[in-house]
């Protein structure tokens, strides 16, 4: 019984704090291009503006809810919500933290430590395709089909390097379980360095964040919606909370994907040279690891949203180039020398 | 008999008759999705999570996206499968293939059933470590076969897209 309490508290509280963040998220886009292109951004509800995505979100809610006439009902209404449910539950085999000891309990802080942990993330990864696909589809729109379109192709071209990254980062820890590889990644490496992924498998990490922006279709890689050429692709059609559930999808996606970076390459919730465990009581521990995991996330966050407005959009057949040409040769190449450094060094 | 089983076993079939009888081309794929993500379902509750997720990853994830690419480029959302569903010749062959994957499947399952008696699951049953340890060891030949069999497909598929070699 205790521990169907603990886990739905854990569900609730990641599944609270992933909005959060993606509600966050949304202003420091706006205030981050801002900043960037020398603007002030939305500053005027409440403190820093912090208030707009409040408004935002009651603008989407209260705006009326348009199906085109021509447009397949089922299918349009379908399309965000396949979008957003794979992008909400992919959370759930990441960690968030170290563990809390509450009263001698031990209290792991992640939802589920499965041993297939991040082939998880991948599949469901894979899963969003078919949300934009639909709102492509159903909407009866030559923008929107092209744009499903192109969604299709990309991840068709960006899942298999995304893999073969992933791939040699089981090479190297042995586990598929999420938090193994975290725990794997405390001390020093070669004596001087962080024992962190990013260390061993540089190449795989430069790989691992390609493909993970055009997973999360952020611009240099977001040919699916263009909206300079395609007039915002899949979701052309939408407004009201639908178009709100596909914005709010990738938020969501782009958090799952930098935490999943911090727990394969920069070392999850351990801090370079410092063991917090030794000098932090147990509940204090649970809450620095937490936070600790937390900054490294925002950082690569914050880099989502630094790349967006600084590089420009990628034609379609250089996006397809890449993937085939570039990505898929070097992730093979890198699994075959992390494969080879193992074999030598067991 | 378990509900568990029954409820996605009747979503797997609702999802595959669904599929071959849908009047438009993407909820028919929509319909095969079903199929994948219950038969996902299947193969978790028989303690087998790698093959449920590479279900869901290859099938769902990589061969059905290929299949709805298709689709989309090909095809535009008025454009209707009946042409093809009432093709007399598509049905036969249909109906021969499907008469011969129903006894290859009655053959099989009688043969396992025969080779398996009810038992206990051993220990770290469906772990990744475990199935690629039978792979790597005691399946070797037959793993490697299926390599060069994809090695064959691929160099074909290269062959057949490239203009002058």
């Amino acid at each position: 019984m205790d521990n169907w309490v603990i886990a739905l508290i854990k569900v609730v509280f990641i599944w609270t704090w992933t909005l959060l963040i993606a509600t966050l998220m949304t202003w420091v886009e706006r205030r981050g291009s801002a900043m960037m292109q020398d603007r002030l951004g939305p500053n005027r509800a409440g403190p820093f503006g912090l208030f707009q995505p409040l408004a935002d979100g009651i603008k989407l809610f209260t705006k009326e809810d348009i199906i085109p006439e021509k447009a397949h009902k089922i299918l349009f209404s379908l399309g965000p919500i396949l979008f957003a449910l794979p992008a909400f539950s992919a959370y759930a085999v990441i960690p968030f933290g170290d563990k809390l000891v509450v009263n001698g309990k031990e209290i792991i802080l992640q939802v589920a430590d499965v041993n297939v942990g991040f082939l998880y993330v991948v599949a469901l990864g894979a899963m969003a395709v078919y949300g934009i696909v639909l709102g492509g589809w159903g909407s009866n729109n030559k923008y929107s089909i092209l744009g499903g379109l192109r969604s299709t192709a990309q991840l068709i071209s960006y899942e298999v390097p995304f893999g073969l990254s992933l791939l040699a980062v089981v090479l190297v820890y042995g586990t598929f379980s999420l938090r193994e590889i975290s725990l794997a990644q405390q001390g020093t490496f070669l004596g001087f360095l962080p024992n962190w992924g990013i260390f061993k498998q540089p190449l795989g990490f430069i790989l691992f964040i390609v493909t993970a922006y055009a997973e999360a279709n952020r611009v240099p890689f977001d040919l699916p919606e263009a909206e300079s050429e395609i007039v915002a692709g899949y979701h052309t059609e939408y407004g009201s909370m639908r178009l709100g559930l596909y914005l709010f999808g990738e938020y969501v996606n782009m958090y799952t994907l930098a935490a999943l970076m911090v727990t394969l390459y920069f070392g999850a919730w351990h801090l370079p040279y410092i063991d917090m465990s030794k000098f932090l009581g147990p509940v204090s521990y649970g809450i620095a690891s937490f936070l600790v995991f937390f900054l490294k996330t925002a950082f690569f966050l914050w880099l989502f949203v630094w790349v967006r407005w600084t590089v420009p959009r990628f034609r379609y057949d250089q996006v397809m180039g890449l993937g085939w040409k570039a990505l898929i040769p070097l992730a093979l190449v890198n699994l075959f020398i992390t494969a080879l450094c193992i074999q030598l060094t067991v | 008999m378990d509900i568990y089983f029954i409820i996605f076993a009747i979503m797997a079939l609702g999802g595959a008759l669904f599929t071959i009888t849908a009047k438009d081309a993407l909820p028919s794929a929509l319909g095969l999705l079903t199929v994948f993500i219950a038969l996902s379902a299947l193969y978790l509750h028989l303690h087998a999570p790698l093959i449920a997720i590479f279900q869901v990853t290859i099938y769902a994830g990589a061969i059905l996206v290929l299949v709805v690419f298709v689709i989309m480029l090909l095809m535009t959302p008025d454009e209707k499968l009946e042409a093809a569903q009432k093709n007399m010749a598509y049905r036969i062959m249909g109906a021969v293939l499907g008469a011969y994957l129903t006894a290859l499947t009655v053959v099989g399952v009688k043969g396992i059933s025969e080779l398996i008696s009810a038992n206990e699951l051993p220990e770290g049953f469906g772990h990744p470590g475990l199935l690629g340890d039978l792979f790597f060891k005691k399946y070797l030949l037959h793993f490697e076969m299926a390599s060069v069999l994809l090695l064959v497909a691929l160099i074909a598929g290269i062959y057949l897209a490239k203009k002058r070699i």
